[in-house]
């Protein structure tokens, strides 16, 4: 991967758009596996993905991903930050379905 | 709960056909996506799973059908090996050969980015299923002979590149790659390994042997060998060690060193290492499924090493390891014996072995290395020496070698030297003594500017002193002092240049330049200057002896064994009495050969020498001891 931070559009299915780093985005393997670039999806080629969540739920999800990368090399008991904290009672659910669709 | 998902909303997705022609841009990723994870989700995997299935095999029938079945090669039916016919229609072979495997190959690719895309898609289900798919649709597909084409014609490119066609090797070697990726399911064997290795080892022997005659019928033997001889089935490098085919193997060399630039002979030796590897392996492999601890024995030296540690590991490894652990040792033990006497021959059979390994040592002692690293560098070249012949011819080099180490001071540390002293005592059983006609002398010499102390070799004061007679400072030419000091040249020569070269100039010398020759002239420096009161002199260190040095030590060796040798002789006649030549020269030779190998005629010239003591009897060929 090139220094240059790369950014790739993530659109909800409610309108909001988030712009988000490419490293950020392949956490999830879904992503990953749509920018694949050799794959030349629709989405890889216009650094664009749709995905079918509000945009409350992929706020999140995001926001789980760089939590995700943030911590990727640490040890376990060196993170004291609980990332369930984070996360509103009232799209768990929702956001538990997307999680797995999404492959986080 | 899943009915609280938008998505179940969805109505049961239709399966679409397969990106054809890469087009996947225009197609949406996550739609795909969620569709088949849907579908999944839903419990019906199945059906999805046949669908794809079905399409993709349909697929491929249709591009076996468009694209490989008009590319067939004409005819390309099984030929021998024998050559195909040259010229034009050769060319047009190759031609018709690569246009076929690119088509398979064009085909390979495109299922393998269709799978791909697949495969991101639908995850873990498809990729296997794929590669199936193309092994039973295109490569043995039952519509069309595509498996007799695609054997064949890879087989008739190698062979049309051997008869010195041009081929697209890439072509060629993609394909055997798809080969290589695909599996049978049925029996999980190698696409590759079953269908086409076989065909292709027949074929490549029949023109190996063919090839074979017609160089060595043409004579031509470096190029003969150019071909990979070594690694022929049957009849190469590997079968004739196995056999202990010694004169093959002799034939084999003796040929492979005619080959120009040793390039024979570093292809003989890459090919006995691996050979010796690939051994190492096979005995490896045969105690691996025992129990107890599993070691990598690792090929030449360090085998006995090894043989040690996994005789004791597996000692403690419990009774059933204990019989492969014995089985372990006797073969890592026969294989080295095999080699060990490879070894040896060609150690020996450089006359100049010893010195060279006394070098090394030397160097290693000298170099002020880590501990442990010279202690391993000994203990290999300890190896070395068992293996060597004339052990006294390497102890008079190392004699040399020690005094001037330790004279010079630049013995890297007293231990390691005693060290290695003790390790060749423990080898030949016999002390080692050195003699100091080589020492060091300080002299406080007077120049212009001040004076100094220096620190110098005995040899170099003595040239110096000479100078302290040449008072009108007209200098002393190469011949006054060789006359006057009567040193041998090659000491004067160093000496001289330690002198008038190196780092403390004290000397001049005219004409300048870096040798020393017999014409020069040599002056005092009396305008030379220094920072330091004190300062050394190295003497300009011999590395490999000259021819002369060399024929020097040839002589004091000979003279030495001469010496041994009578001694022997009589030790043994005195023992026996009465003796047989024969029996005295091998029994001779066997006693002296833990020390070098006497040759017949050195013994006999010794035994005529000592007539004087022995007495022949009336039996001929005996002789008795005198006291």
């Amino acid at each position: 991967m090139s220094e240059e931070p790369d950014f790739v559009l993530l659109e909800s299915a409610d309108g909001y758009t988030f712009v988000v780093e490419r490293r950020i985005a392949c956490a999830s393997g879904m992503l990953k596996s749509m920018l694949d670039e050799e794959a030349a999806f629709e989405e890889a080629k216009n650094k664009t993905c749709r995905i079918q969540q509000r945009g409350v739920v992929l706020l999140k999800v995001i926001e789980y991903l760089a939590y995700k990368v943030q911590y990727a090399d640490f040890n376990t008991e060196d993170i004291t930050e609980d990332f369930s904290d984070r996360i509103d009672p009232y799209i768990a659910l929702e956001l538990l379905t997307a999680a797995d669709f999404l492959d986080t | 709960m899943s009915m609280s998902m938008p998505a179940a909303r969805r109505g049961k997705p239709k399966i679409r056909p397969p990106r054809k022609n890469h087009n996947a841009s225009k197609l949406s990723f996550e739609e795909h996506y969620r569709y088949a994870y849907n579908m999944v989700l839903f419990k019906h995997g199945d059906q999805l799973y046949t669908g794809v299935k079905q399409l993709v095999a349909e697929h491929l029938d249709s591009l076996a059908e468009e694209r490989i079945v008009p590319a067939f090669p004409r005819s390309s039916g099984t030929h021998g090996a024998g050559k195909l016919g040259g010229g034009a229609e050769a060319v047009e072979r190759a031609m018709e050969g690569d246009r076929f495997l690119k088509a398979v190959k064009g085909v390979w690719e495109d299922h393998t980015g269709s799978m791909r895309k697949l495969k991101d898609v639908l995850r873990y289900m498809i990729y296997e299923v794929g590669l199936t798919l193309f092994l039973t649709h295109i490569i043995r597909s039952p519509r069309h002979p595509i498996h007799t084409h695609l054997i064949a014609t890879l087989l008739s490119q190698v062979q049309l590149e051997r008869d010195g066609e041009t081929i697209t090797r890439s072509t060629v070697r993609e394909c055997v790659d798809v080969l290589l990726r695909l599996t049978d399911d049925r029996d999980g064997k190698n696409v590759y390994l079953s269908d086409f290795e076989p065909e292709f080892l027949r074929r490549s022997g029949e023109f190996y042997r063919l090839e074979a005659s017609e160089m060595l019928e043409s004579g031509d033997a470096g190029l003969y060998l150019r071909n990979p001889i070594l690694h022929m089935p049957g009849t190469g490098l590997a079968p004739m060690l196995d056999a202990d085919r010694i004169a093959d193997l002799r034939r084999l060399y003796v040929l492979f060193l005619r080959v120009p630039d040793d390039a024979g002979r570093l292809a003989l030796r890459l090919a006995l290492r691996g050979d010796i590897e690939e051994r190492g392996k096979e005995i490896n492999e045969g105690t691996k499924d025992e129990p107890g601890p599993s070691q990598n024995g690792e090929p030449g030296m360090d085998v006995d090493e090894d043989v040690k540690g996994k005789g004791k590991a597996k000692a403690s490894g419990g009774a059933t390891a204990l019989a492969s652990a014995l089985r372990w040792v006797q073969d890592v033990l026969d294989l080295k014996d095999k080699f060990d006497r490879a070894f040896q021959s060609f150690i020996n059979a450089n006359p100049r072995a010893p010195e060279f390994l006394s070098l090394f040592i030397d160097e290693h002692l000298k170099k002020g290395t880590k501990a442990d690293e010279i202690d391993a560098a000994l203990e290999k070249t300890i190896v070395l020496f068992r293996f060597l012949a004339d052990k006294d011819k390497f102890e008079r080099y190392y004699k040399n070698h020690l005094a001037k180490r330790l004279l010079y001071a630049r013995s890297a540390s007293d231990d390691a030297e005693k060290g290695m002293v003790a390790k060749l005592k423990v080898e030949i059983g016999r002390r080692l003594t050195w003699q100091g006609s080589l020492g060091t002398a300080d002299v406080k010499i007077r120049f212009k500017a001040r004076s100094h102390d220096v620190n110098m070799s005995t040899h170099a004061l003595v040239v110096l002193l000479l100078f302290d007679d040449d008072k009108d400072g007209e200098g002393l030419s190469y011949t006054d002092i060789k006359a006057s000091t009567d040193m041998p040249d090659p000491e004067l020569q160093r000496t001289l240049q330690s002198l008038a070269l190196g780092k403390y100039r004290i000397l001049q010398k005219a004409p300048k330049g870096r040798d020393v020759n017999p014409t020069d002239t040599f002056t005092f420096n009396d305008s030379f200057t220094c920072p330091l009161a004190r300062f050394k002199i190295m003497q300009v260190v011999a590395r490999v002896e000259s021819a002369k040095e060399r024929e020097e030590t040839q002589e004091m060796v000979d003279e030495e064994r001469r010496h041994q040798v009578e001694a022997c002789i009589v030790r043994v006649m005195k023992n026996r009495k009465t003796m047989g030549h024969n029996e005295l020269i091998s029994e001779v030779a066997h006693q002296l050969s833990s020390r070098f190998n006497p040759s017949m005629a050195l013994i006999k010239k010794r035994i005529e020498g000592l007539i004087d003591y022995l007495e022949r009897t009336a039996d001929i060929g005996t002789y008795r001891y005198l006291a």
